[in-house]
């Protein structure tokens, strides 16, 4: 890439964006509306069944879903180009005030599990490592092979029962306690089931990757050399070793979104925790399409950007790199 | 050797101790026992169940384990010792079936992907990227909607496709180093269809670099039907499986029934335990030397 111009490679990459974002567009407002299920339900509730037709047809009217669907894409479209992108059927409300007013617990669930997925995966890559085949190695991969075969639902279920209903230490749901919106203590509290297990479902996932490639790395020639010229196991393993796996490291990150998005989203529903996953598994239960949409385009255009952010960040570090060589996991992307 | 021929010069060398390989060693034994256990227990339930699993007990709801239920009953009286061995059944048969898809899905995507020329290839790699980047449980949810009510069939169908595209991706890269063999073009050149190029050339070729991936698949599928049952869009509560068994379990907390929390999960985390460390086995080891470090 370095002899091209760097200007024109962005805005290759930009275009490259825009474009799937669209196509992302297009498939899920297809979809979502190919279901059989009825969006007038999620907006009148139970009168639906009492409507007439006149009213119904008046109602459908009114939310624009009497017209075939790709005059309805093109009018989503847009309106969404402007930033108006609707209003949910179930909250009456604007859908970006829905998600603004949820996406912040989201971040603060999704992002903290994440910062502490990766230091803790690094910690425990760089563990494995350094007593390879010894005792702590043994017993962390043991450990570490049962929590990742934990399925998530059933661990939070496992930890309300513990914890809130036996030992009542935590509360089981919500993000904070009525009219506690501001004590931190409080959301702490709240935080803490759903991020035990937000992280140890994933951890071990990561750590294994990395512990791997780590393993592969100390198998090279040049750490042979460095050892012969009597460098300490410590600075062979932190300045060389770590410093050669960083691309792998920074792509498993970004493959990483998509994975640690969808478990947030299994836990917050199970905590029912206010947060994007609940709303997303509302909406597309319940045929709210806007919020759907909304919602769709938002995790869609984080993962596709998260991709190409790695494949621009793995061509400069490593211009080896071939085009797809950082984006390959030799592993299962799972629901949750 | 003969005496006549002894070399001068060379130091006499005691030969190394051979570490004689045992068969079964590395072999997962452990877990193939107990996953052979499970699943012919579930094959064979009819002979040992001691209950009807579909029959309610009303008089026995929420029952504790003991002698009668040896693991108790659910909230509408069933006996759940009965419905492990017979939900087991179709919780396995979801997970090889869901994987049996995605692969066959996987392998046409990875091939045609793979002997496509550049644009169509980077076009499709796209579109995957695409694919993954809705979340799952949403196109799960959607696609399960189109289908309509939830059966084993559809569920299994719809697990399958929307878990194929990190094995499709292997496939391809498997594919573009191979595709340029003097077998494959010689087949070409003899006339051999797509589908025949890829079954009796490539995917015999390819196939042991995702055996692997295959393995996890059925694990990733059984814990997908589990989480779909759970949160109420997977099988109905009638059609017993460990997913719809585990469904109850929310409103088993604040009866303090743990029993129906923690035996189906038990049954399915071992479950899982015994098919991630057979697929660790089927890993081709990445690395046999000796570290360096």
């Amino acid at each position: 890439m370095r002899h091209k111009n760097i200007f024109l490679y962005y805005i290759q990459k930009f275009i490259v964006f825009v474009l799937s974002v669209l196509v992302l567009s297009v498939v899920v407002f297809y979809v979502s509306r190919l279901a059989p299920g009825d969006p007038l339900y999620s907006y009148y509730g139970d009168r639906v069944e009492k409507m007439s037709d006149s009213e119904r047809e008046w109602a459908e009217n009114q939310l624009g879903l009497n017209e075939p669907i790709h005059i309805q894409y093109i009018h989503w479209f847009a309106n969404a180009i402007r930033g108006n992108f609707g209003i949910s059927y179930k909250y009456k409300t604007d859908v970006i005030k829905i998600i603004g007013g949820r996406l912040p617990n989201t971040l603060i669930l999704g992002g903290i599990g994440f910062v502490l997925i990766y230091v803790l995966a690094l910690g425990l890559g760089i563990l494995c490592t350094w007593y390879e085949d010894k005792w702590p190695d043994r017993l962390l991969c043991k450990i570490g092979t049962v929590t990742s075969c934990i399925p998530e639902f059933w661990l939070s279920i496992a930890l309300i029962f513990l914890f809130s209903i036996k030992l009542k230490l935590l509360p089981s749901s919500g993000a904070y306690s009525i009219g506690n919106g501001e004590n931190v203590i409080d959301r702490i509290s709240h935080l803490t089931l759903p991020m035990t297990v937000v992280v140890v479902s994933h951890l071990w996932y990561y750590a294994y990757m990395i512990r791997n490639k780590l393993l592969e790395e100390v198998r090279t020639e040049y750490v042979l050399l460095a050892k012969s010229k009597g460098l300490s196991k410590k600075n062979i393993l932190f300045k060389h070793c770590l410093r050669n796996i960083v691309p792998s490291y920074l792509s498993i990150m970004a493959i990483s979104v998509p994975h640690i998005l969808g478990g947030t989203y299994i836990v917050e529903t199970v905590f029912s925790y206010p947060g994007i996953g609940t709303l997303s598994y509302e909406s597309a239960r319940y045929q709210d399409y806007n919020m759907l949409m909304a919602l769709c385009i938002l995790s869609g255009a984080l993962v596709i950007l998260c991709n190409i952010v790695v494949q621009i960040v793995n061509e400069r570090i490593d211009p080896r790199m071939k085009k797809d060589e950082g984006l390959q996991v030799s592993e299962v992307i799972e629901i949750g | 050797m003969d005496e006549r021929f002894v070399q001068v010069g060379i130091r006499p060398v005691t030969a190394l101790p051979v570490q004689e390989k045992k068969q079964y060693k590395d072999k997962p034994i452990f877990s193939m026992t107990v996953f052979m256990v499970i699943a012919m227990g579930c094959l064979f339930c009819n002979f040992f169940i001691t209950k009807d699993p579909a029959y309610m007990d009303l008089y026995n709801t929420n029952a504790a384990p003991g002698a009668e239920f040896y693991f108790g009953t659910d909230a509408m009286g069933r006996d759940i010792f009965s419905m492990i061995w017979y939900g087991g059944r179709i919780s396995l048969f979801i997970g090889f079936f869901a994987s049996v898809i995605s692969t066959v899905a996987a392998i046409v995507f990875g091939v045609f992907s793979g002997l496509a020329p550049k644009w169509a290839d980077d076009c499709l790699m796209r579109f995957t990227e695409i694919f993954l980047s809705i979340p799952s449980l949403l196109l799960v949810i959607m696609i399960q909607a189109i289908l309509g009510k939830a059966n084993v069939f559809s569920i299994s169908f719809v697990i399958g496709i929307t878990s194929w595209t990190s094995i499709a991706k292997v496939v391809r890269t498997e594919v573009k180093q191979i595709r340029d063999s003097e077998y494959v073009i010689a087949a070409r050149c003899m006339g051999a269809g797509f589908f025949r190029i890829m079954w009796r050339h490539l995917t015999p070729n390819f196939i042991s670099s995702i055996m692997f991936m295959v393995v996890m698949n059925i694990r990733a599928a059984m814990a997908a039907e589990a989480t779909l049952s759970f949160m109420g869009m997977g099988l109905p509560l009638e059609v017993i499986s460990w997913g719809s068994m585990l469904s109850l379990a929310e409103r088993s907390l604040l009866s303090g029934a743990w029993w129906i929390i923690l035996v189906p999960g038990v049954f399915l985390v071992m479950t899982l335990l015994c098919i991630t460390d057979i697929g660790n086995y089927l890993r081709k080891s990445v690395n046999n030397r000796r570290s360096n470090l």
